[in-house]
């Protein structure tokens, strides 16, 4: 029954082809110049995603040991605020920025010194001598790891320019239960 | 909520329908998004201030400043960091972009110029040395030491403007001998010398691929 419906929908199709050839030559093109236009159309909006992502924000995954016990070692997902002047950093604010060792990599490490600043490289001694002292040069920052033993950071590449720089994380979303506003806990030992 | 969404977009409709000129000069903004992460990602034209690349670039002979086309795409994506490639990088110091050109990578060691207080410099993995081509008009690594990859941004790979140095960046070679020896042989000549002084202060070693380290808090996009 329906089978036959369908084949003699086919032969009116047939029919329709053979009779006007003209239309369905524009129909197709019709409908080829529509799906391009509606590819770049997708396109564009990637890019928009893109562009709101490097520079306004977005919530991204962190992963890796060297934060704990701020961050855990995967699975958290955090907000990060694009719109920042590197210039503004505060002492205790979390950054991310690529790392001066390896350009495709984007890290996330805690500002500890501002330039100006005289910090001790390595109090353990275990990376350099303990005595050893530097100047943050300008327009450089002075960046640790909260789990000291197990990162990479200034105290292996020395103070990293501000350029590298690329924002602050705001806010841990998820897991739910862990919700948390990175809120500036440094204190100050007068 | 619903009837909120209509009302706001009655009139927006109508103030459409009715200025199609506008909407029609408008209309191609909306593939500016597109546009930008294109120069992002692939190929940018930028003008060249400054003299710290003459004579390669904004030679005194020039009214104008240069125009040049750099390719991000070989930099961000490909990766590809070599000797003697003229980059674009933020400076360490006040992050704007400067011009310099490339000429030790990682591992190499490099014989320094006057402000650098060290007569020779090893170049940490990750690092490399920028040099201006006029020694003594440039902030260079020999002001703020080598930098770091992340910071080079694109690579200069061909001259846009002024129109009789319109083409690709040629890396310099030993001119003819027997070629009659006029201005631009003698130009070729001196950048010829240039590139062989400069690779002449650098002793290269082969690259090696230090192991991914798993020591980071990476942020995973």
């Amino acid at each position: 029954m329906s089978g036959s419906r369908l084949a003699n929908a086919a032969r009116t199709f047939a029919r329709r082809i053979r009779d006007n050839p003209d239309e369905v030559l524009n129909l197709a093109t019709r409908v080829a110049k529509s799906s391009a236009l509606a590819t770049l159309h997708v396109v564009n909006a990637v890019c928009v995603a893109h562009l709101f992502a490097n520079h306004v924000g977005w919530i991204n995954m962190v992963d890796g040991p060297s934060m704990l016990p701020t961050m855990s070692v995967s699975g958290e997902w955090v907000l990060e605020n694009k719109m920042i002047k590197p210039q503004n950093v505060q002492r205790g604010d979390l950054v991310t920025y690529l790392s001066p060792l390896d350009p495709s990599r984007i890290v996330c490490k805690r500002v500890v010194g501002l330039p100006g600043d005289i910090i001790c490289v390595d109090p353990t001694g275990e990376l350099a001598p303990s005595t050893e002292h530097v100047i943050i040069p300008r327009n450089h920052v002075w960046l640790s790891g909260d789990n000291a033993a197990m990162s990479r950071d200034s105290r292996v590449y020395g103070p990293v320019s501000m350029a590298l720089i690329k924002g602050k994380l705001v806010a841990r979303v998820w897991p739910l239960s862990r919700i948390t506003v990175f809120r500036n806990n440094f204190d100050y030992i007068d | 909520m619903r009837q909120t969404w209509t009302s706001l977009r009655k009139p927006w409709r109508t103030f459409w329908d009715a200025h199609s000129t506008l909407r029609r000069a408008l209309y191609p903004l909306i593939w500016l998004p597109t546009g930008i992460v294109f120069t992002q990602f692939f190929y940018t034209v930028k003008s060249v201030s400054g003299r710290s690349m003459q004579p390669t670039l904004n030679p005194d002979t020039s009214p104008w400043r240069d125009l040049v086309l750099f390719d991000r795409f070989s930099i961000r994506t490909l990766r590809k960091y070599e000797r003697g490639d003229i980059v674009a990088l933020a400076s360490p110091i006040d992050s704007k972009l400067l011009v310099k050109r490339i000429v030790a990578l990682g591992g190499d060691t490099v014989k320094t110029l006057p402000p650098h207080p060290d007569a020779e410099v090893r170049i940490p993995p990750g690092h490399v040395w920028v040099e201006g081509d006029e020694p003594f008009h440039s902030e260079d690594s020999n002001t703020f030491g080598p930098v770091p990859l992340a910071l080079i941004d694109s690579k200069l790979i061909w001259i846009v403007w002024p129109q009789q140095r319109f083409g690709p960046l040629l890396t310099p070679s030993e001119p003819d001998p027997k070629a009659p020896r006029g201005p631009s042989w003698r130009l070729e000549k001196a950048a010829m010398e240039r590139a062989q002084w400069r690779n002449s202060r650098v002793t290269t070693v082969q690259q090696r691929l230090s192991p991914p380290d798993e020591l980071d808090t990476e942020v995973v996009v």
